[in-house]
């Protein structure tokens, strides 16, 4: 900018020469006049008022305008201290010349080299370096937004969003048990056995349903001895089923170049979705990847959650209903976990179980308490969930 | 079995007992025309007297026998006037004889002589004639004149049992049964037990068949000949020459090893199958596990063997078939209460067992008796007497490392078996060993020409002039036992072709051959406190050095309040000295700086436990079972002499009484869940801390392994893992894709088939932090959520821990305290004063209640 003449660029320069401004390729021009705005607000004389609100905005828990906070008292104390630096410096070079002395201007290695500098970056670097080790230690092993690519393009959106499929229909495990388990191919075979063509991937998918279980979708029927059929044998009645169904949806009485080509082609995906390591043939069990995972330590149990506090699956595992593919939506850090016990309130009335805490009972009724939460009753002990 | 005979009918069944019963089935065929074993009814005996008889441990039935035996034991009312008498006469210190009142000392020749002793001492007083036979020592002799009057006062209520392998004896036994009136009462055989049907008397015939060629084809089911019999040597050769040998065993042990072809069966719990321990009790086998390997169910082997037409293979599981429709033809016709045999199986299999209603049959003495065939005192200056171990049994549990791990009871030690011998007091502080042997000491022990080196270990109550030693180790192939301790079975003689378990003429040589320092022997592990300079001399005392502890008691200090005991006509008193205890224990715990959390605790539920020593017979099954419930690693022999075994939940061994000869209280010891801590205030991390719900809680994952909190326990009930026992910390077990390793290169517990022994509810711990009982939150978690997912209160019922589950005595009470109608809370109050905390006055307020170990034993034997 110096050298190509900006106005401003050339009179800062001529200023502070040769000290260089420091480089944020990261700002966008928006932001920068934010700053600019923020400093010449900053350095009137009402700063300390300012200050005081931007506080309190941080208290809102937005996480953006905390960081601008932060980056704006960083670069307005970075400048003050510059500022500082000089005016030090500047008078000592005062007092100098008043002593009949040269005036000694340090130059930018020597400031860099300075104890003091030394000192300062050691300081900044252990603590950023801490901050960030700690940072990182709290979320190792943690995986949210994991989202895999499953075996197949199972999509929560067409099943739980548009056609309004109850959670628990499926998943029904979660209101019974510990886990909330991943359906067999028997569930999917309720509806399957009858929409054997799906609207968005047509055959592609619901095929390996099929090939899982060993159902003839042209007899509707599941194939005996399914279990000691040869790959050979398999091939032959899906690939005449994908080929059928396209003819049909194309009207046509023989099979194209185009639907050949897809019949190889989805066939492909039936194998490399059901064949793997450990299950070494195109028969048995889909293998789902699992994307909710606690560490071995946690005890978590889902009927405690699903059918004891009724809660919406939506609480932990987000909008599923809006996910064609379902990634993992909290966090399941214990600060998120310890969070919602202590908000949480027990349905204290509706069960008999909770007729014990006969001193909360007493303080609801004369109006001492209007509710008991989770943490009240044990929801943030160790050993709720540690064991 | 009767179909694949029925093809084959050359086929013999040869069934012997590894420990035998042999005398006494055949003295009951003698004497009452039944060869089986009567229900003995320990519950209405008012006076037992059992011949080394260890039918607490090991005898029979122990289970059924200790359940009943602990029912007379219990603390009912201030009074007690309804316990129970029990006279043990035996050499060695036995589990039950550690649980006597009276322990009658004889050596292990002399049996014969004190049963023949006490029928003619009851035979005098009922008027029957004496038959003489050998004679017992003075001082037995001498009890059992006063232990006879006490038969004859109870008569009808009093129970006589032998362990003895001689048909003579036995048939004595009975006979003093029958003059007591026993027989129909305590002595039922309205209800037969099938548990022992074996005679090695068979086995002796077998061998000499087989030597004479004239075995074809041998198949070995649930037995370990090779290990198991006296005369294995012989039963070697002779299985030799037999041209096809089959075993059903799962593991290669020393038989298996031997034949020509293995067929490895089912485990139990794999299998379906019906048995029928006592008469009329059929009781289910049900598989909780599809077979792990390729293995077959034994039984399904022989029916195809043999053709079977009843077995339809085409079934998917064909031998459970072959039960459905067997219980549908045969058993359902024996029965009137379901119409169909659907029914019959379905509500059969749901209750695992089904009861035929009882025979009602009765029996009359009908032999003779006679001192002839009653063995002689042997009259040798040293006698060994080889007994059964309540945890390895006679060798079938030695490959169970949690069994192995498990202290004996009496001797306190693990892996492998000791030496027991005789120890003597020197009348102040020092109780020295015989020959001036000590625990750890190897010596060198001949009998009948036959040396094996034994470490020794001191054993209290032992009778001079005797040693003992446990049978079951030395084992040479089939698991993880092999190579510890040593194989007495060639020791044991033959009488008449019955299994003795004893033996005369033991040499021990003079000098330990060798010392081995570290003993593993668990009695001075983490015990509760050391006194100082409270002897005369006012010298130091410590209990680690000295086995003998303060006034009489061993193992641990208790001039401090962690056992108390009377004999039961000292109730009142023990009474008024525990009132004033709990006073002043109370006065002492007022001057406080803990706030009071009366509050935090009385609000929901508060859990704590009752543990009625009375009915504690010391089994160590509350141990085993805390083992398993809480994934609780093994650590070895040699971890287990450096003081790091870490069990949850230990069985702490108190003697009292006579030095030479104690009586025993055990007291099974764990985490008492203070109520104020002293663990919890010296964590720096707050790794424990206490739960609303009166636990003492633990977060691994928080602890750093300070260890602070195992030295302030003063209940010694911390267990530090000092190595990385469970492979759970190697990185090969936890990043498998990245170290490629393969599935035999796998650290054990990362290997799928070990990790099926672990509770999926409890954590594995890795190295470097503390553990300890968790009152089975797992289970306390669990009950919870039934309770409320029925929304209703929470039942006593709900939450049971391991080891109360596992008591077969039902010494150990858990529930909610703040529940004044729970169990556990009604158990404290009946016993009154005599419920007390270990260690009260220290306000260390523990969950933990105990009750006052009572006695009654006969003082007019120990003058």
């Amino acid at each position: 900018m110096v050298s190509k003449g900006h106005p401003r660029a050339t009179e800062l320069w001529a200023q502070w020469k040769p000290t260089l401004m420091t480089n944020f390729p990261g700002l966008t021009d928006d932001q920068i006049e934010g700053i600019i705005l923020y400093i010449n607000d900053a350095a009137a004389p009402k700063a300390a008022v300012t200050g005081t609100n931007a506080t309190e905005t941080s208290g809102s828990g937005d996480n953006s305008s905390t960081m601008w906070m932060f980056l704006g008292l960083a670069l307005i104390l970075g400048f003050l201290s510059f500022a500082l630096m000089r005016i030090i410096d500047n008078l000592a070079n005062i007092n100098r010349v008043q002593q009949g002395e040269q005036p000694v201007r340090k130059t930018v290695s020597q400031m860099v080299t300075s104890k003091g500098f030394i000192a300062f970056m050691v300081f900044a670097v252990t603590l950023i370096f801490g901050y960030k080790t700690v940072d990182n230690a709290t979320q190792m092993g943690r995986q949210q937004n994991y989202q895999p690519t499953q075996p197949i393009a199972f999509s929560h959106k067409i099943h739980a969003g548009d056609n309004k499929i109850d959670c628990q229909y499926c998943h029904d495990s979660a209101r019974r048990s510990k886990h909330s388990s991943i359906p067999g191919t028997n569930t999917c075979m309720n509806c399957h056995s009858a929409v054997k063509v799906g609207t968005q991937t047509g055959t592609s998918e619901i095929t390996k349903i099929f090939a899982s279980i060993g159902f003839d979708p042209i007899s509707n029927k599941y194939l005996d001895g399914y279990d000691g059929f040869s790959e050979k044998q398999i091939e032959e009645v899906y690939k005449k089923w994908i080929g059928q169904a396209y003819m049909a949806d194309k009207g046509l009485n023989s099979l194209d170049d185009n639907g050949r080509a897809i019949v190889e082609d989805q066939w492909d995906g039936v194998v490399k979705a059901l064949k793997n390591d450990s299950n070494g043939k195109i028969q048995g069990p889909i293998e789902w990847v699992r994307i909710h995972n606690l560490p071995d330590h946690v005890y978590f149990n889902h009927s405690q959650h699903v059918a004891v506090a009724g809660l919406a699956c939506q609480q932990c595992h987000g909008p599923v209903e809006t996910m064609p593919e379902v990634y993992q939506y909290s966090t399941l850090g214990m600060g998120w976990c310890i969070n919602c016990h202590r908000e949480t309130k027990v349905k204290f009335a509706e069960n008999a179980y909770y007729d014990q805490y006969e001193r909360y009972h007493e303080e609801l009724k004369s109006g001492k308490r209007d509710a008991v939460t989770v943490a009240e009753i044990g929801g943030l002990e160790c050993q709720k969930c540690h064991y | 079995m009767g179909e694949f005979m029925a093809k084959y009918p050359n086929t013999r069944v040869i069934t012997y007992d590894p420990v035998s019963a042999a005398a006494l089935l055949a003295a009951n065929e003698q004497s009452f025309g039944q060869r089986a074993i009567p229900s003995y009814h320990f519950d209405q005996a008012d006076v037992i007297v059992s011949f080394n008889a260890d039918f607490l441990g090991t005898w029979i039935s122990p289970v059924e026998y200790a359940r009943a035996y602990a029912k007379r034991r219990k603390i009912t009312d201030k009074k007690m006037d309804n316990m129970s008498r029990h006279y043990q006469v035996e050499s060695h210190m036995s589990l039950t004889g550690s649980n006597a009142d009276n322990r009658i000392l004889v050596k292990p020749s002399e049996q014969g002589a004190a049963i023949c002793a006490l029928y003619n001492e009851v035979a005098a007083l009922t008027g029957a004639g004496s038959i003489g036979g050998p004679k017992v020592n003075d001082k037995a002799a001498a009890s059992m004149k006063k232990v006879a009057r006490e038969l004859v006062n109870a008569k009808g209520k009093s129970l006589v049992v032998s362990a003895s392998n001689n048909v003579a004896e036995q048939v004595i036994v009975n006979k003093i049964n029958d003059l007591l009136g026993n027989i129909n009462t305590t002595v039922d055989f309205g209800t037969l037990s099938y548990q022992r049907q074996g005679d090695e008397r068979d086995m002796v015939r077998l061998i000499e068949e087989m030597k004479s060629g004239q075995v074809a084809i041998a198949i070995v089911w649930g037995a370990n000949p090779a290990y198991e019999l006296p005369n294995a040597v012989a039963f070697k050769e002779a299985f030799a020459k037999v041209n096809t040998r089959v075993s059903f065993s799962g593991v290669m042990d020393e038989t298996t090893s031997l034949c020509t072809h293995a067929a490895p069966a089912h485990h139990s719990l794999e299998s379906w199958g019906d048995v029928e321990p006592k008469e009329g009790h059929l009781s289910m086998i049900q598989p909780t596990i599809a077979p792990l390997f390729d293995t077959r169910q034994a039984e399904l082997s022989l029916l195809m063997w043999a053709d079977s037409p009843n077995l339809n293979l085409e079934d998917e599981q064909p031998y459970y078939q072959y039960l459905k429709s067997y219980w549908a033809s045969d058993l359902f016709g024996r029965q009137n209460k379901y119409s169909t045999p659907t029914a019959f199986w379905d509500m059969s299999v749901h209750d695992g067992v089904f009861e035929m209603p009882a025979s009602g049959r009765t029996v009359s003495f009908n032999g003779n008796v006679s001192s002839e065939g009653v063995s002689k005192p042997s009259g040798s200056a040293v006698e060994i007497s080889c007994f059964e171990t309540v945890n390895i049994g006679n060798g079938q549990y030695a490959h169970n490392p949690w069994l192995q791990e498990m202290p004996d009871p009496v001797n306190r030690s693990v892996w492998g078996n000791y030496l027991a011998i005789p120890v003597e007091w020197d009348g102040v502080n020092n109780i020295n060993g015989w020959q001036n042997l000590t625990d750890g000491d190897h010596v060198d022990v001949t009998i009948g020409g036959k040396t094996l080196n034994c470490a020794v270990v001191r054993g209290f109550g032992q009778m001079p002039g005797t040693v003992s030693i446990a049978l079951g180790q030395g084992r040479e192939a089939g698991g993880c036992g092999v190579g510890y301790g040593v194989n007495v079975n060639p020791w044991l003689g033959m009488n008449g072709n019955l299994i003795q378990y004893y033996a005369g003429d033991v040499q021990v040589s003079d000098k330990p051959t060798s010392t081995d320092k570290n003993v593993p022997c668990v009695q001075h592990h983490h015990t509760m406190g050391v006194a100082v300079g409270k002897e005369e001399d006012g010298k130091p005392y410590f209990v680690d050095e000295h086995a003998i502890g303060y006034k009489g008691f061993a193992g641990a200090l208790t001039d401090r309040s962690i056992i108390f005991q009377a004999h039961v006509n000292e109730l009142p008193e023990l009474g008024e000295r525990m009132e004033k205890f709990h006073e002043e224990a109370g006065h002492l715990n007022q001057q406080t700086l803990y706030p009071d959390r009366s509050e935090f605790f009385g609000t929901g539920l508060h859990w704590g436990m009752y543990v009625d020593l009375n009915s504690c017979i010391g089994c160590g099954a509350c141990q085993v079972a805390c083992v398993s419930e809480n994934n609780v690693p093994v650590v070895g022999k040699n971890e287990v002499a450096r003081h790091h075994e870490m069990t949850w939940l230990r069985i702490d061994r108190y003697f009292y009484g006579d030095l030479e000869n104690p009586k025993v209280v055990y007291q099974p010891m764990m985490c008492q869940h203070c109520e104020t801590a002293p663990c919890e205030n010296v964590c720096p991390v707050n790794a424990t801390n206490h739960s609303m719900e009166g636990l003492n809680q633990m977060a691994y994952n928080r602890c750093i392994g300070t260890r602070y909190c195992a030295n302030n326990c003063p209940y010694k009930v911390r267990r530090f893992n000092w190595l990385d026992y469970t492979t759970a910390d190697l990185w090969p077990a936890n990043e498998e894709r990245v170290f490629h390793v393969s599935e035999d290169d796998k650290p054990f517990y990362a290997d799928n088939l070990v990790r099926m022994v672990l509770n999926p509810d409890v954590t594995v711990r890795s190295r470097g932090v503390i553990e300890k009982c968790s009152f089975c939150v797992q289970r306390i978690q669990e009950g919870k959520l039934t309770a409320k997912k029925e929304t209703r209160a929470l039942a006593d019922n709900d939450v049971r821990t391991a080891c109360q589950t596992a008591c077969p005595t039902g010494a150990i009470t858990f529930g909610n305290l703040n529940n004044p109608d729970s169990e556990v809370n009604q158990k404290r109050n009946n016993a009154g004063a005599f419920a007390y905390q270990v260690l009260e006055e220290i306000n260390t307020r523990p969950g933990v209640k105990y009750s006052a170990k009572i006695h009654n034993s006969n003082e007019e034997l120990n003058s």
